[in-house]
C-alpha cells in the first residue's frame, strides 16, 4: 500500500523473491526436461501415452505453481520443494526411455517425486516439518526413495537396460522393494494422521480453498499409500488403473494451491476496498468490523499498545491480555514508526496469509493510531475518575470520622455537664441567685449543643450509616419545604458510598426546592432498575433550574459521576423540575 | 420502679444511675453495650430500660436494634432511647407497630431533671414519650390538603402534647387548664382530623403518630 500513513509491519521479511530471469530459467528447464521425458518415452514401444500424459500433468502443474509460490513467497521453502517434486516427476519419466543411460536415470527417481510429495503436503504452508517427529518422518521416506532404490537397482531387481545392477539377485531385489513400498505407505497413512490431528488441534481452515487443498493432500497421500501396497502385494491390470488415478490426485494439489493464490489475491483486493472505506472514515468505531470484513474473521478483536500504562487495552481503554501461544488464538502485531501500536488477535487459520495480514494492518494504520489515541484517552479519563472516587471517599471518610469524635467526645460531655449543672442546682434550691446562674449556664450549654448538632449533622447524617437510605430519607422528607411522597424500593442496602451519594442527591434536592422551586408537591423514588440505582426527584414547582451554574448541582454531578454515575436535570421554565441520579451498583 | 442503663460513656451512664437513684428509681443493671443490657433485662426484668441509640462495637444501630428486641421479646419492658439527634425516621421505625412503653428522647432532655424522670415513668408505665424536636418536625410537616392547618393554636398545642405521650392530666396541667377543656379539645382534634377517638392513651399517642407520618 502506497500511502503516505503505510506503516512497517512486523513481519519477518528475511528472504527474497526469486528474480524473473531466474523464474524464466527454471521454467524453461522444467518444459525441456519434460518435452525431452515425453520425446523418449514417446520413441519407446511398450508406453502407453495416458502414462506420459499423467507424468506431464504433475511435473508441468508442480513447477509452475513452485514457481509462483516461490515468487509471492520466498519465505516459505514451499515453491522450492514443488519445483523439485514437479523436476523429478519428469524425470522419472525417463525410465519408460530404451536407452541405458536415461533409463538407468530415470529409474534412480522413479519412487522419489511420491515422497517429494508427501514432504510438500505436510510441510504446507511454510515449507518447513514443524516437528523432530515429522522430520524423522520424512528423513525416513527419502532413504526408502534413494537409499534403498539404489539397492534394489544395485541387486537388479527392475529389468534391462539397468547401468547400476552388480550382483543380479532377484529374491532379494525383490524383498527390498516390498519393504520400501510398505514403508512409504505406512509413512502416508501416518502423514495423514498428522494433518487430522493438526486439523482438530487449529479447527478448520477460514478459507475454504485452503481446506480444499488440505484436503487433496490427504488424499493423494492415501492414494499414494494405496498404490504403493497394491505395487507390493498385487500386479497386472488393477496396478495400472491405480497408478493413473494416484498420478491424476496428485497432479489435483498444484492446480488446488493455485486456486488458494487466486483467492487470496482477491482477499487482498478487498483490502483496497477497506482502504478506501477507513479513508472516507478513518474513526475507530466501525474499525473492528471494517477488519472483520476484510480478513473474513468473525471472530477478530482488536488490541491498542498504551505505552504509558504499558499495557494492551481495548477500545473503551480497559486492559486486556494477548492471547497465549496455544490459547487457539493467533496475534499480529502492527507497528507504527518502530513502536508498538495494535494487534489484531485472529483465527489460527490467517497464519497462511501474513501478506493479507500486513496488508490489511497497513490500510488500517490510521484509523488503528485513532483507536490508541481513543484507547488511551479513555483509560486516562478511568484513571481521573478512579481518583476523584477515591479524593470523594477519602473526604467523606473524613467527615465521618469528624462526627464520630465529636458525638463521642463534645456533645456527650457537654450533655454530661449539662446534668450535672442541673443537680447541682437541684442541691443549691435555696440559693436563688446560684440557681439562676446555673440554669442560665444551662442554656448556655443548650444552645452549644444545638450548633454542636447542626455542625455534626452537616458533617455526616449518622443516621444514613446507622439505618440506612430509607430511615435517613424519612428524616429529611419531614423537614420538606412542600408535601412529599416517599417510595424506597430497595431489597438490601446499597453500598455506604452509593447511599451516601443518594442521600445528598435528595437533601441537595430538597434545598433547591425550598430555595426556588415553589412547588406544591414533590415525588421522591429509590429504587434498581437492573446494575442501576436510580434516585429520581420531581417537582411541580417553576421549573429553570441551572444544572450547570448552581454550584449545587454541580457538586452532585461530581458525587454522582465519581461513583461511574449520571446526573440528569430537565427543569423546563413553569414546567417543574426532574432531577434523575444512576449509578451503577452490582 | 427498676431501670437499666445502657450508656457507653461512663461520664453520662454514672451520671443517669444518679439521677434516676435520687428520684427514687433502683437502677438494677448499668452497662455500655447491647449484648450486656440484653443479658440484664433477661436476668432481672426492669420495668424501663434506657438505651443509648449508639453503641459500641460499630456504633451505628446496636442500640437500636436491641430497643427493637427487647420490645419484641419482652413486651412489658419499656424501652426509651436516647439520642444526640432528631431522626424522625428513626422515631417512626421505633415505634412502628405500637406507642406502648416506648420513647423517643434527645440526650439534651436529661438535664431537665423532673420532665426526663416523669417521661421515664410514662415508658416504664407503658405510655410513652417523643421527643418535642420530632413532635414539632411531624406536625409542621407539609401535608398535601393539610387538616392540622384547620386546628386552632390551643388545639395544636393540645396535639403536641399528646404526641409527645402526655396524658390527659399532663396536658391539663402544662397548658394550666382544666381536665374537662382537655377531653372537649381532645374530641375536637379528633374530629378535625377524622381520627376514632376511642382507645387509651397510648393507643391515642399512635392513632396520631399514624395521621403524623402519613
Amino acid at each position: 500500500m502506497a500511502t503516505p500513513y503505510a506503516a512497517p509491519i512486523a513481519v519477518a521479511n528475511a528472504r527474497k523473491p526469486p528474480s524473473l530471469p531466474v523464474v524464466w530459467a527454471i521454467a524453461a528447464a522444467g518444459l525441456a526436461t519434460a518435452g525431452a521425458a515425453l520425446a523418449l518415452a514417446l520413441a519407446s514401444d511398450d508406453v502407453s501415452g495416458i502414462q506420459i500424459a499423467l507424468l506431464e500433468w504433475i511435473s508441468v502443474p508442480y513447477i509452475a505453481a513452485g514457481l509462483i509460490a516461490w515468487r509471492s513467497r520466498p519465505d516459505s521453502r514451499l515453491g522450492v520443494l514443488m519445483i523439485a517434486g514437479g523436476f523429478t516427476t519428469a524425470v522419472s519419466a525417463l525410465a519408460f526411455a530404451d536407452y541405458a543411460v536415461p533409463h538407468t536415470f530415470g529409474v534412480v527417481f522413479d519412487i522419489l517425486p511420491a515422497v517429494i510429495f508427501v514432504h510438500v503436503y505436510l510441510a504446507f504452508p511454510s515449507g518447513r516439518l514443524r516437528s523432530s517427529f515429522e522430520r524423522w518422518l520424512v528423513g525416513a521416506a527419502y532413504f526408502s526413495a534413494i537409499g534403498l532404490q539404489l539397492l534394489k537397482m544395485a541387486l537388479g531387481g527392475v529389468g534391462p537396460h539397468n547401468l547400476l545392477e552388480i550382483a543380479p539377485r532377484p529374491d532379494a531385489a525383490q524383498t527390498v522393494e516390498s519393504v520400501q513400498l510398505v514403508s512409504i505407505s505406512v509413512i502416508c497413512l501416518i502423514g495423514i494422521g498428522v494433518l487430522a490431528s493438526r486439523r482438530r488441534r487449529a479447527g478448520r481452515p477460514l478459507r475454504r480453498s485452503v481446506a480444499l487443498l488440505i484436503d487433496s493432500f490427504a488424499l493423494g497421500l492415501l492414494m499414494i499409500a494405496v498404490l504403493f501396497l497394491s505395487g507390493a502385494f498385487f500386479d497386472g491390470f488393477e496396478f495400472a488403473t491405480i497408478q493413473r488415478a494416484t498420478l491424476l490426485v496428485i497432479g489435483i494439489s498444484p492446480v488446488a494451491f493455485l486456486i488458494g493464490l487466486l483467492d487470496a489475491r482477491l482477499a487482498r483486493s478487498a483490502v483496497g476496498a477497506l482502504f478506501v472505506e477507513l479513508r472516507a472514515d478513518p474513526s475507530p468505531a466501525g474499525l473492528r468490523d471494517a477488519l472483520a470484513r476484510a480478513l473474513r474473521d468473525p471472530s477478530l478483536t482488536l488490541a491498542y499498545w498504551l505505552p504509558e500504562f504499558e499495557t494492551w487495552a481495548d477500545l473503551e481503554g480497559r486492559p486486556m491480555d494477548l492471547p497465549a501461544p496455544g490459547s487457539g488464538r493467533s496475534t499480529t502485531l502492527i507497528d507504527r514508526d518502530g513502536a508498538r501500536m495494535a494487534a489484531l488477535l485472529h483465527d489460527p487459520g490467517l497464519d497462511d496469509e501474513p501478506e493479507l495480514l500486513a496488508a490489511v494492518g497497513a490500510a488500517a494504520g490510521i484509523a488503528l493510531e485513532n483507536g490508541r489515541l481513543q484507547a488511551e484517552q479513555k483509560a486516562h479519563l478511568e484513571e481521573i475518575k478512579g481518583s476523584r472516587a477515591r479524593v470523594i471517599e477519602a473526604g467523606q471518610k473524613e467527615r465521618q470520622r469528624l462526627e464520630r469524635n465529636l458525638h463521642d467526645g463534645a456533645q456527650q460531655r457537654l450533655v454530661a455537664l449539662s446534668l450535672e449543672l442541673s443537680m447541682l442546682k437541684r442541691q443549691l434550691a435555696d440559693d436563688a441567685p446560684a440557681s439562676e446562674r446555673l440554669e442560665h449556664a444551662r442554656g448556655e450549654i443548650a444552645a452549644s449543643l444545638e450548633e454542636l448538632r447542626a455542625v455534626a449533622r452537616g458533617l455526616h447524617p449518622a443516621v444514613l450509616s446507622g439505618h440506612g437510605l430509607e430511615v435517613a430519607l424519612q428524616s429529611i422528607v419531614a423537614h420538606s419545604p412542600a408535601p412529599v411522597q416517599l417510595s424506597v424500593e430497595l431489597e438490601q442496602r446499597l453500598p455506604e458510598q452509593i447511599e451516601v451519594a443518594a442521600y445528598y442527591v435528595v437533601s441537595e434536592s430538597l434545598a433547591n426546592i425550598g430555595k426556588h422551586a415553589q412547588a406544591t408537591s414533590v415525588q421522591i423514588a429509590v429504587s434498581r432498575a437492573g446494575e442501576l440505582v436510580v434516585v429520581e426527584v420531581v417537582d411541580d414547582g417553576v421549573g429553570g433550574a441551572d444544572s450547570e451554574g448552581g454550584s449545587g448541582l454541580r457538586g452532585l454531578a461530581d458525587r454522582v459521576e465519581a461513583h461511574g454515575g449520571r446526573l440528569r436535570v430537565w427543569s423546563p421554565p413553569g414546567g417543574g423540575t426532574r432531577v434523575r441520579a444512576e449509578m451503577p451498583c452490582e | 420502679m427498676r431501670v437499666a442503663i445502657a450508656e457507653d460513656s461512663v461520664l453520662l451512664r454514672e451520671g443517669l444511675a444518679r439521677l434516676l437513684g435520687e428520684a427514687g428509681f433502683d437502677v438494677v443493671g448499668q452497662c455500655g453495650t447491647a449484648d450486656d443490657l440484653l443479658l440484664k433485662v433477661r436476668s432481672y426484668t426492669p420495668d424501663v430500660v434506657i438505651v443509648d441509640i449508639r453503641l459500641p462495637p460499630t456504633h451505628s444501630d446496636e442500640g437500636l436494634q436491641a430497643a427493637l428486641e427487647i420490645r419484641q421479646k419482652h413486651p412489658s419492658v419499656g424501652v426509651l432511647v436516647l439520642s444526640q439527634y432528631v431522626e424522625v425516621g428513626l422515631a417512626l421505625t421505633l415505634l412502628a407497630d405500637s406507642a406502648e412503653g416506648v420513647g423517643y428522647l434527645l440526650k439534651d432532655r436529661i438535664s431537665d431533671v423532673d420532665d426526663f424522670v416523669a417521661a421515664v415513668r410514662r415508658v416504664a408505665d407503658g405510655g410513652s414519650a417523643l421527643d418535642p424536636l420530632i413532635v414539632s418536625a411531624l406536625i409542621s410537616r407539609q401535608r398535601a390538603d393539610d387538616p392540622i392547618a384547620r386546628l386552632t393554636a390551643r388545639e395544636r398545642e393540645v396535639l403536641e402534647l399528646m404526641a409527645m405521650g402526655s396524658s390527659n392530666q399532663g396536658i391539663a396541667d402544662a397548658l394550666v387548664i382544666t381536665l374537662r377543656a382537655v377531653e372537649k379539645y381532645v374530641s375536637s382534634i379528633f374530629g378535625k382530623l377524622g381520627l376514632p377517638s376511642s382507645g387509651s392513651e397510648s393507643r391515642r399517642v399512635l392513632a396520631v403518630l399514624m395521621f403524623l407520618r402519613s
